[in-house]
């Protein structure tokens, strides 16, 4: 399946692309146009004005894909509270490290294109899920 | 001429809501408030335009549709430097304000027990934070206030440098 969003990506869309890719469609491709009336005819738009799968109801995009596709894995939705936080950061959660990780993910995109910035980022999503998954298990911050 | 010396782009966001039902209204002006918008007029607010600053407002134009409304995104540029300097100023200002609010908290906290001056400083670094975020043209206040939060917390520049 083709999926669009905007070019330039910052933590809601990277996430949003490693979200596709894990727990929705493998073989997801994506298409950055700079303009909504760029989206193909055949592709899913997400994170884009006025498209159903972006800012719903104060959710931040990654959270509206988790509720459309009904996955209730709790350690994607912890995930969700990270990039709600990085990316919104109305306090909604309290998540210390998502600032950081706006941070990260700001500086990559200015030395990255959106190729390269997926590349980057699916090791770091790869292994907050991992982190997250330990923390739950532990109680605590795993080592 | 100089690139510096010419205004700058900025990122408009034009939008109407209906008087009623007032939640849509008081959650736009709420959100907008935070972002640190200059407001031009009535129903038109702007930030220095980035790719950061763009998405913030166009989903807040999404926003206002959602609420019954009408929205639109424009990218301006102020037609004299003299305009531009206005708009900069007036937001200045009103960062300035929110830092010197900072400053009284720190002052009055000064003479608390050390647990309460402790969580005092917790919370008026998170404030700090906050009012960074939307601090595009910093005030002189910004390092006072800073300066203030530091001292309160005995973690003075010298000592950390």
């Amino acid at each position: 399946m083709r999926w669009a969003t905007r070019a330039n990506l910052h933590i809601d869309r990277a996430a949003c692309v490693w979200l596709i890719k894990r727990a929705i469609d493998p073989d997801a491709e994506f298409v950055f146009v700079a303009d909504p009336a760029h989206v193909p005819a055949d592709a899913t738009a997400f994170d884009m004005r006025g498209v159903d799968l972006g800012h719903q109801g104060g959710d931040c995009s990654f959270e509206t894909i988790l509720r459309r596709y009904e996955i209730t894995d709790p350690v994607l939705w912890r995930i969700a509270e990270t990039v709600h936080e990085a990316d919104l950061d109305d306090e909604r959660f309290d998540v210390p490290e998502a600032h950081g990780i706006d941070i990260a993910l700001r500086a990559m995109s200015m030395v990255c294109d959106d190729e390269q910035t997926i590349a980057h980022t699916r090791p770091l999503f790869d292994g907050l899920y991992e982190y997250y998954r330990r923390a739950a298990l532990l109680g605590r911050e795993p080592a | 001429m100089n690139e510096a010396m010419r205004p700058g782009d900025w990122v408009l966001l034009s939008y109407r809501l209906p008087r009623e039902p007032s939640s849509p209204r008081i959650a736009v002006w709420r959100k907008l408030k935070r972002l640190g918008v200059a407001q031009i007029s009535d129903g038109l607010v702007a930030l220095p335009a980035d790719a950061r600053t763009r998405e913030h407002l166009e989903w807040m134009a999404d926003e206002v549709q959602d609420g019954g409304g009408t929205a639109g995104i424009w990218i301006a540029r102020p037609a004299a430097l003299a305009q531009e300097r206005e708009l900069a100023a007036a937001m200045a200002e009103a960062r300035a304000a929110e830092y010197r609010a900072v400053l009284e908290t720190a002052a009055a906290a000064a003479g608390l027990p050390e647990g309460e001056r402790a969580a005092a400083v917790r919370r008026l670094r998170s404030e700090l934070q906050r009012i960074g975020r939307r601090d595009y043209f910093p005030p002189p206040e910004r390092e006072q206030a800073r300066r203030a939060v530091a001292a309160l917390s005995g973690t003075s520049e010298e000592a950390r440098a």
